[in-house]
Order: structure tokens, then sequence, then C-alpha cells
């Protein structure tokens, strides 16, 4: 049977190879328009790329807008940029990555959300393995460290969301005179940033036993969802409900909407991410506190660190370990600073210095 | 009671039967949930669902499926944020013309639809779907990813100004219910849909134009589309990429559970009111009595099955594709 062994081995080969040939083949597409053709690449002018959900979302359109803001800073023109768009997919996620790696031959400056944990090992694998250089946001295990992977895992950043949801918590339970009924509407029950906020609201709730947590839903981060849940909250619970703590501003949009629709407009309600619209209603008083992650800032020094290490302004394996794993930007936004936070950082974005990957940070990522 | 309780008025009753039981269950489980405020906030989150769900219920009737409305929706919400906002921002102007606007863009989309699925010869399923993802793209080009505020108050008046206790968008979402029921009884065009629904190649051999009525089907879907999408903004004051985001589940979903016929000829405007009422009672029921949330998708899944069974005459079906 030895011959049917040999025609599958065969068989193995011709498909990694045709495998191997259409992604070089998806991966010249991606980025043909950006280079052109026949444009030789020197080893100090790495590809830069994004890979991330899509722009639909304010969120990483504020992320990829601060990559763009980078390439135009470091002279190479946002149009240089290459985006690598997931649409929530982690398999695309890692197909594209490995697709532009051949195209690259591995001279990549690679800024990625992985879409989720798992999906992290491999992507920064397969950078590591073609010599590119990777730094990661928001998704990574545990078990995964920049520093096990010499100079090619420049970097991860996330944001710890317990200690300013925490913050927003008491901003609104002082808000609620410290008793009555309070409703969290959180993000997609598994995601990690929707579990952290609800911590915080649970971890502040602990001091203000008078309070009542009459219900948590997840409302998915979607402004229809938000205010379908929030309707059915006003049903269950109705006069109880003195205080609304959201996971996010668009699910904010949502219930200030189911509140609208009953002719309530005193509710008091903290919100997170700080997004323009957000900031607005804040500086208006219809809710009384948002945080702001820097989502511009992010994605502008996440695709910095993986440039500069690549051309080698810094070697990323001589960095502290701080400098590898670390915190996000927040920003605590409440009535009383939010025109002057929308003067400094809405109405004009700031022109950062995208060399100093640490300044704004916030320590090294604790692991509970 | 035999010759009345026959098997065909059964099923023909069974989706209000199972509204009602539901109703029922919740108010039972909950006594606030039978409330009229609470029907009203039902009302709300079922009037953009329901103008969608009775668009893509005329193509379903003729047997085919439509599963672009979460692009006509985002495009048709977007386009209207933009032009009225640029005519004038209040109803009280000239930016009332972008309603009008809005139902064109709808039909427009529509038509393409009907046109790449007819001329191109691509089934319904697979042209459908693609536009779709075109008309999210485009809705996307437009706004770059920015979500657009409709504050007028006169528009707003959709979810703020409430005749007997209910608001009006759920009056307009009525009156476009009976132009629905009126275009499927009434009119050639909606008959037409019954016959190629019940049997395409009968229908081309009696010289009905089957290519003709199935592009007319598609641009009317879109006009209802574009219903869906102005309610839809107007019930949240924001037009986004997303406001299409969720209508293709709780549409078709709503459709079949309201016992029209995925396989055509069978159903009507009527049978998706009691479905779109159907979902969003269990939605709202859900979250009234208190289940999690990671019961509640588990739950809906079980109770649309439930739903559908009790609802279609499997004698009457063959085969099921």
């Amino acid at each position: 049977m030895s011959f049917i062994k040999k025609f599958i081995e065969q068989e193995t080969v011709n498909r990694r190879n045709f495998l191997l040939a259409s992604a070089y083949g998806l991966g010249g597409v991606a980025a043909a328009g950006v280079f052109g053709p026949g444009m030789a690449q020197a080893a100090s002018n790495p590809t830069v790329a994004w890979s991330y959900r899509n722009r639909t979302n304010p969120y990483w359109n504020e992320i990829v807008s601060g990559g763009e803001a980078f390439m135009d800073a470091a002279g190479l023109g946002k149009d240089a940029l290459t985006h690598l768009i997931n649409e929530g997919s982690s398999e695309k996620s890692l197909a594209d990555v490995k697709a532009l790696l051949a195209k690259t031959s591995g001279n990549l400056a690679l800024a990625i959300d992985t879409n989720d944990a798992p999906n992290c090992r491999p992507v920064v694998e397969a950078v590591a393995e073609a010599g590119g250089y990777v730094s990661t946001i928001w998704n990574k295990t545990d078990d995964l460290h920049p520093w096990d992977f010499g100079d090619n895992y420049v970097s991860h950043m996330t944001w710890s969301d317990e200690g300013p949801a925490e913050q927003t918590a008491r901003i609104l339970l002082e808000a609620m005179g410290g008793k009555g009924g309070v409703v969290h509407l959180g993000g997609i029950a598994s995601n990690n940033p929707a579990i952290e906020r609800l911590n915080g609201l649970k971890n502040a709730l602990k001091d203000y036993p008078d309070v009542e947590l009459l219900a948590a839903e997840p409302a998915d981060w979607d402004t229809q969802k938000a205010n379908q849940v929030m309707s059915a909250f006003l049903t269950r619970y109705g006069d109880e409900i003195t205080g609304v703590h959201c996971a996010n501003d668009t699910i904010a949009y949502g219930v200030l909407e189911a509140l609208r629709a009953e002719g309530i407009d005193d509710m008091p309600i903290v919100s997170y991410d700080g997004n323009p619209q957000a900031v607005g209603l804040v500086d208006e008083g219809k809710i009384l506190a948002t945080v702001f992650t820097n989502p511009h800032w992010g994605g502008g020094i996440t695709a910095a660190l993986a440039y500069h290490a690549a051309i080698g302004t810094f070697k990323p394996s001589d960095e502290p370990n701080e400098h590898r794993e670390f915190y996000g930007p927040t920003i605590l936004i409440t009535p009383k600073d939010a025109a002057e936070f929308k003067a400094n950082y809405l109405d004009n974005v700031p022109t950062y210095d995208w060399t100093d990957f640490w300044g704004p940070t916030n320590g090294q990522i604790m692991y509970k | 009671m035999g010759s009345v309780l026959t098997r065909d008025v059964l099923v023909k009753w069974a989706p209000l039967l199972v509204l009602i039981v539901l109703i029922l269950f919740f108010a039972a489980m909950e006594p606030r949930f039978f409330s009229v405020r609470n029907f009203a906030r039902i009302g709300i989150s079922s009037a953009p669902a329901l103008m969608v769900a009775i668009g893509v219920t005329f193509i379903i009737i003729m047997g085919s499926i439509d599963l672009s409305m979460e692009g006509t929706v985002s495009v048709c919400a977007v386009v209207f944020a933009f032009a009225f906002i640029a005519m004038g921002g209040t109803l009280a102007s000239f930016a009332w013309l972008a309603l009008p606007l809005a139902l064109l863009v709808g039909a427009a989309v529509g038509l393409l639809n009907g046109l790449v699925h007819v001329k191109l010869k691509i089934p319904s399923f697979m042209a459908s779907l693609a536009m779709g993802f075109v008309g999210t793209g485009f809705a996307l080009l437009l706004t770059g990813g920015d979500r657009i505020r409709v504050e007028d108050d006169l528009f707003r008046g959709l979810l703020t100004t409430r005749w007997f206790n209910f608001p009006i968008m759920c009056y307009v979402a009525v009156a476009f219910l009976l132009i629905a029921w009126f275009i499927q009884t009434r009119t050639t065009l909606g008959r037409n849909f019954y016959a190629v629904g019940g049997g395409e190649d009968l229908a081309h051999a009696s010289g009905l134009n089957v290519n003709k009525v199935r592009i007319l089907g598609f641009t009317l879907a879109g006009v209802f589309y574009a219903v869906g999408a102005l309610l839809a903004v107007g019930r949240i004051g924001i037009a986004e990429t997303a406001t299409g985001s969720n209508f293709m589940f709780v549409s078709i979903t709503s459709v079949v559970v309201g016992g029209t016929a995925l396989w055509g000829g069978i159903g009507g405007v009527w049978n998706t009111l009691i479905g779109v009422l159907i979902v969003n009672v269990i939605n709202n029921g859900m979250v009234v009595i208190g289940l999690p949330g990671y019961v509640q998708d588990g739950v809906l899944g079980v109770l649309v099955i439930a739903a559908v069974v009790l609802s279609t005459d499997r004698k009457s079906v063959t085969f099921v594709k």
C-alpha cells in the first residue's frame, strides 16, 4: 500500500504549495496598491500594517486614524499603511498576517489586535519565525510574553478597565445619593473588558450597601440592543431604577433613548470609552462620566513601536519588562472637565511624539 | 366543534395562539409585563423590524429569499440622515424631502438587487446576501465610520409624541402594514407574488412575466426596508453603518414564526405582524421575567422551532430543502 501513502504525501505537499501560492497572491493583491510593482524594499524600509476588526466601529476607526497619524509623522505617508481587516474572524486575521509575511519576506512591522486571545500565539510565532516585528493590543493569553521572543514580539498593550469602571460607578452611586437600585448593561458576555467593567461596578457597590444591583444584562456593545434591554428593565423595575451603569458609550446612547421614550431625562448614567458624542453628552450633563482610553494614541504608538523596533531605533530585548507589557492610558471625563477635554483631545487632535513610547502608559500588566 | 376545529383552521391560527400563550405566560410570571406601558415598549422595538419583515415577506411568498436588508437599511438610514441635515435639519423645512428620498434609495437598492438576481441569474439567496454586503460597505464609505445624529424634535416625535400611550412610530408602522395588506390582496402584483410562489412553472405557462414580478417584488421590499430604516433612526436618533445590524435575523425569524412558508405561496403580512410580535414579546419578556442573558438566546432558538412546528402544516410539505 506504499504507493497510496506516497500519493497522499505528494498531494499534501502539492496542497501546501498551492496554499502558499494563493496566500502569496492574496498578499500581493492587498499590498499592490500600496507599493506599486517592482519597488525594492531595503531591510530598513519595512512594510507597516495594522490588523483590526473594521472601521465601522468608532473605536477601531480611532485606533486606525492614530496609526495613520503616525505614518504621516514618520514621513511614510498614511497611504503606505497596509490595512488587514479581519471582520471579527481570528482565522482571517492569521491568514492575512501569513500572506503579508510571505509577500514582504518578513520585512514587516505589524500592529495587531488578534481578535481573540488564543489567536495571539500563532500570529506572534508566525511573525517571529519570518523575522518580522509585531506589537499587539488587547488580546493575549496570560502565558504569552514579548520577552520570550527576543526582539520580534516588541510589545503588548492592554487596558485595565476594572479601576476606571469602579471610579465611574462611584460617581454614579454618589449621584444616586447612595441609595436606590442600579442596572448594568454590559458588553458581549465573554469579552474581557465587559467582565472587568461589571467587576468595577461590583467593587464600588461594596461601599454602598443601600444600593441594590437590580440586574446586569449583556447588551453586546450595541445601541439598538441596549435600547431594547433598557426598555425591558423599565418594565421589570420601573421606578426602582435610580441609576444606570453602561459598559460603553454605544450602549449609553441606546439607554438614553429608551429613557427619552418614557419622558425620563434626569436618570444618572455613566459610560465608558470617551467617544466624541459621549463627551458631548457628558458636557451637557446627560452622562455623568465616561472614560477615555485614547485609542488614537494607542493605534499610533502600537504601530510606532513595531516600526521603530524593525528599523532598529531601539532594541526591545534591552528594555525592561514594563516597556514590553503595559497598560494603556485612561482619562476620566466628568461634566466639570468635559469642555476642556473636548477642546484638548477632540476638537484638535493633539500632535503626539510617536517616539515617546511609554510616557502616557500605566505600568506593567499584572496577572491575577 | 369537530367541523370548526379542523387542522387547517388550527394551522391558520396557530401563530396567534402562540402569541397569546406567550403573553399569558410572561404575564403570569411577572404581572408588570401585562401593562400598556410595556406593550408600548414592545411596540417601539417591533415597529422598525415589522417594516423590514413585511418587505421580506413579499419575497418569501414568491419562494425567493432576500438577505440584503441589513445593507439596505444602513444605506437608507445614512443617506436620509445626510440629506436631512444638509437640507435644514428639521421637518419644518425642505428637509422633509429626505423622507421620500430615503424611500427612493430603498427602491433603487431593491431594484438593483432584483436585476442582479434575475438578469444575472444568480440565486436570490446569494445575490441578495452579496448586495447586502455592498450596501454595508457603501454606508461605511459614506460615513467613514462616524455616526450621524438626527436631533430634530419634530422627527424624533416619532418616538417622543404619544397618542393613546403609543408613540407615533407605532401608528406609522400600522399604516404601512395596511398599505402592505392592500398590495397583497387588492393589486395584481400582490396576487402575482402568490402565483409565482405557488408554482412558478404554472405561472410562467399562463403567460405571467415572472421576471418582472420578481424585480418589482425586490423593489417593493427595498421601499419597506427604507421605512424600517427611517423608524430605526427615529427610535435612537442615530444613523450609522450599524443601523441595519440584526435586522436579518429578526425579520427572517419573524416571517417564518408567523407562519409564512419558506417554500413560498403561503402566508402574508398579517402572519408577519404576529411573527414580529412573537419575537419581540419573547425578547422583552425574557428580560422582564429576569432570565439570565446566556439562557435567552437558547430559549429564543427553542421557541422559534416550537413556533414553526406549531404553525406549519407538515402534511402538505413533501420535502424540506
